[in-house]
């Protein structure tokens, strides 16, 4: 008889922020690293790489959870399909930060030129920047159904999921420079030198690219 | 045995099925105010135990008048035994199967158990043609009605909510002057009902200008005037949460004054039929429902309330945690409207789907994040299988004490 303690059912929206928590939590990890990267602090950047690793790790697991309580018997606000997909590249985000992680623990970069170094660091900044929107945006998400949609909060949303954009926009034009500054500089680079830039460069840029892929779903959350 | 020794036999029975209506529905009345975390689970129990009784007591007596005699036609009863036999057979086939229907988790109606047990011994006694079949076409479309109706008002209440005060240009002073009109609103309905009920008056006109929209009004200003004086937050959201919290204590009184008026007359229908016969003999078709057997459904609802109601609350107080103030006013709003205007009617309607179908409706108004479809699923099966169950139940019981007695 107590229909009221089960027609509720649990929103996925605390535990997909919950979720998106840790993504934000793993990206500034990632963002420490690569500033004692810069630095050249070779050691401390490792211990705080492995922990980007453990990270993913734990959103992996949060992950699972939502997937399994997400049954199709749900009436939401939102549509199953779209939850699951951004909750898939909200999840990406993380997995991005731990193969740049993995990218730095491989081996020291030795003597790179400051300016490669530098067109790296910005793009790992620029790169978090739009992980840490996705984490805003979903945060906004839930004051928008908190508001029952108001238009008010729908602009604000899309406000941030415009930011995401441009921010992936900007990454994509340093991608291109890095690209330029390698072979520039190709006579000073080993070819390994070569390859571990090109890849820390597209796993920074992945990062964006899939919290940009996230902001497109929280899109179409809202036009339901 | 003697005519008393049955009525006592109904009474007792009818406390019962009262007690477990306290236990259980009851206790779902004052859920979005504990869900929604305007009041703890004791304070529930105490508000809810005086405002069943209460709309049990003063507002329970048209239902009950239904459910006694409007089911069947009385003028085919020639045999006062049938009466007596039938009453408690209609009880106790709708208290078993209710123990049944909880023990797999089905969520019925108490209301559709005890229709189904009335009709049940009626058909069994003198075939289908003594159903008052009108009268049970419209309580049965009643039942799809209220959830629908429930549905339709709880989402236009709901969207009109957000739409005057969240998503204006400067909500929070759009909420100073929206919050009271809303709260306002829901006293037009309560004053409205306190016309027709407590006074009984019959001129829906005259208890919505004389009653109504005066207390309305009243309402607004005062609510107006504080809010004025003191708005919670310089947050809409916070704020606008803050005022409906408080409100939302009234409007889930509102709701469970609702429930006493119309579910009393589950449980003591049956007992207001054989104390008719145990005092009049079957001319007793024709009295009036007298006030102790109300009170005597109110209190067993109360107690119900007091002794279980307090543990299913409890649970819905750490369960739903979906559920914010705006959402839970606007479901105890429509709610209750619905109720009470079905009872006005005379229409035994269940409360228990007339809030289920609120909070679908505040669910499609993509106001409640997720609904548990299977449930909705129950309980739509359990429309269809209650009253033809409890009606066969009812009609073996009846069967059996024709025999033996």
């Amino acid at each position: 008889m107590q229909v009221w303690t089960k027609l509720f059912a649990k929103s996925p929206f605390k535990p997909l922020i919950k979720h998106s928590e840790v993504v934000l939590n793993t990206v500034e990890t990632l963002e420490k690293a690569l500033q004692r990267w810069y630095d050249g602090d070779y050691e401390e950047m490792r211990k705080i790489a492995v922990e980007v690793d453990r990270l993913e790790d734990v959103a992996d697991r949060i992950k699972e959870e939502i997937r399994d309580s997400l049954s199709s018997k749900l009436m939401m606000a939102v549509a199953r399909e779209d939850v699951l997909i951004y909750l898939h590249m909200q999840d990406k985000v993380a997995d991005a930060a731990e193969d740049t992680a993995k990218w730095l623990l491989i081996r020291e970069p030795g003597e790179l030129p400051v300016e490669v170094k530098e067109v790296i660091l910005q793009m790992g900044m620029e790169s978090i920047k739009a992980a840490k929107l996705v984490h805003e945006a979903i945060v906004q998400m839930d004051r928008v159904i908190e508001s029952g949609f108001a238009d008010g909060e729908i602009s604000k949303e899309y406000e941030i999921i415009r930011q995401i954009e441009s921010v992936e926009n900007k990454i994509d034009g340093l991608d291109t420079k890095l690209m330029q500054l390698v072979f520039e500089n190709a006579e000073k680079l080993s070819w390994g030198d070569g390859f571990y830039i090109l890849n820390i460069a597209r796993t920074l840029s992945n990062i964006s690219d899939k919290a940009k892929d996230a902001a497109e779903r929280i899109r179409l959350m809202m036009n339901k | 045995m003697a005519v008393e020794v049955w009525l006592l036999i109904t009474v007792v029975l009818g406390f019962a099925m009262a007690w477990a209506i306290g236990a259980n529905d009851a206790a779902n009345s004052m859920s979005t105010a504990v869900g929604a975390k305007a009041i703890t689970p004791k304070q529930a129990v105490i508000i809810a135990g005086v405002l069943e009784f209460t709309g049990a007591y003063f507002f329970g007596k048209s239902v009950t008048e239904t459910i006694r005699k409007g089911i069947l036609d009385p003028t085919m009863i020639t045999d006062p035994n049938v009466l007596i036999y039938g009453s408690v057979a209609a009880l106790l086939a709708a208290t078993l199967w209710l123990i049944i229907a909880t023990k797999f988790g089905l969520p019925v109606s108490t209301t559709h158990s005890i229709i189904g047990g009335i009709a049940g011994y009626g058909i069994v006694y003198a075939g289908t043609a003594i159903v008052n079949w009108g009268k049970m076409t419209q309580v049965v479309l009643s039942w799809i009605l209220s959830p629908i109706v429930g549905a339709i008002m709880a989402y236009f209440i709901f969207k009109a909510l957000t739409k005057s005060i969240f998503e204006r240009r400067d909500p929070v002073r759009s909420a100073r002057i929206w919050s009271p009109f809303w709260i306002g609103l829901a006293f037009v309905v309560i004053g409205t009902m306190f016309y027709i009920k407590v006074l009984h008056g019959k001129d829906l006109k005259t208890g919505v200008f004389m009653y109504g929209v005066p207390l309305g009004i009243v309402v607004f200003f005062v609510t107006y005037v504080l809010i004025k004086l003191r708005f919670p937050s310089s947050d809409p959201f916070i704020g606008v949460e803050a005022i409906f919290r408080k409100v939302q204590v009234i409007t889930s009184g509102y709701v469970a004054l609702a429930h006493g008026a119309n579910d009393v007359a589950n449980a003591i229908g049956p007992v207001a039929a054989v104390y008719a016969v145990a005092t009049m003999g079957l001319s007793g078709m024709q009295v009036p429902v007298p006030k102790w057997i109300l009170a005597l459904g109110g209190l067993g609802i109360a107690v119900g309330v007091a002794t279980y109601g307090y543990r299913v609350m409890e649970t819905v107080g750490k369960k739903i945690t979906e559920l914010t103030n705006t959402r839970g006013f606007t479901i105890d709003f429509s709610a209750a409207t619905v109720v009470l205007v079905a009872s006005w009617m005379g229409l035994p309607i269940s409360t228990t789907h007339t809030v289920v179908g609120a909070v679908i409706g505040v669910g499609l108004a993509r106001g409640v994040k997720a609904i548990n479809k299977n449930i909705v699923r129950d309980i739509i099966i359990s429309w269809f299988i209650t009253v033809p169950v409890a009606g066969l139940i009812s009609a073996a019981i009846f069967k059996f004490l024709m025999i033996v007695g």
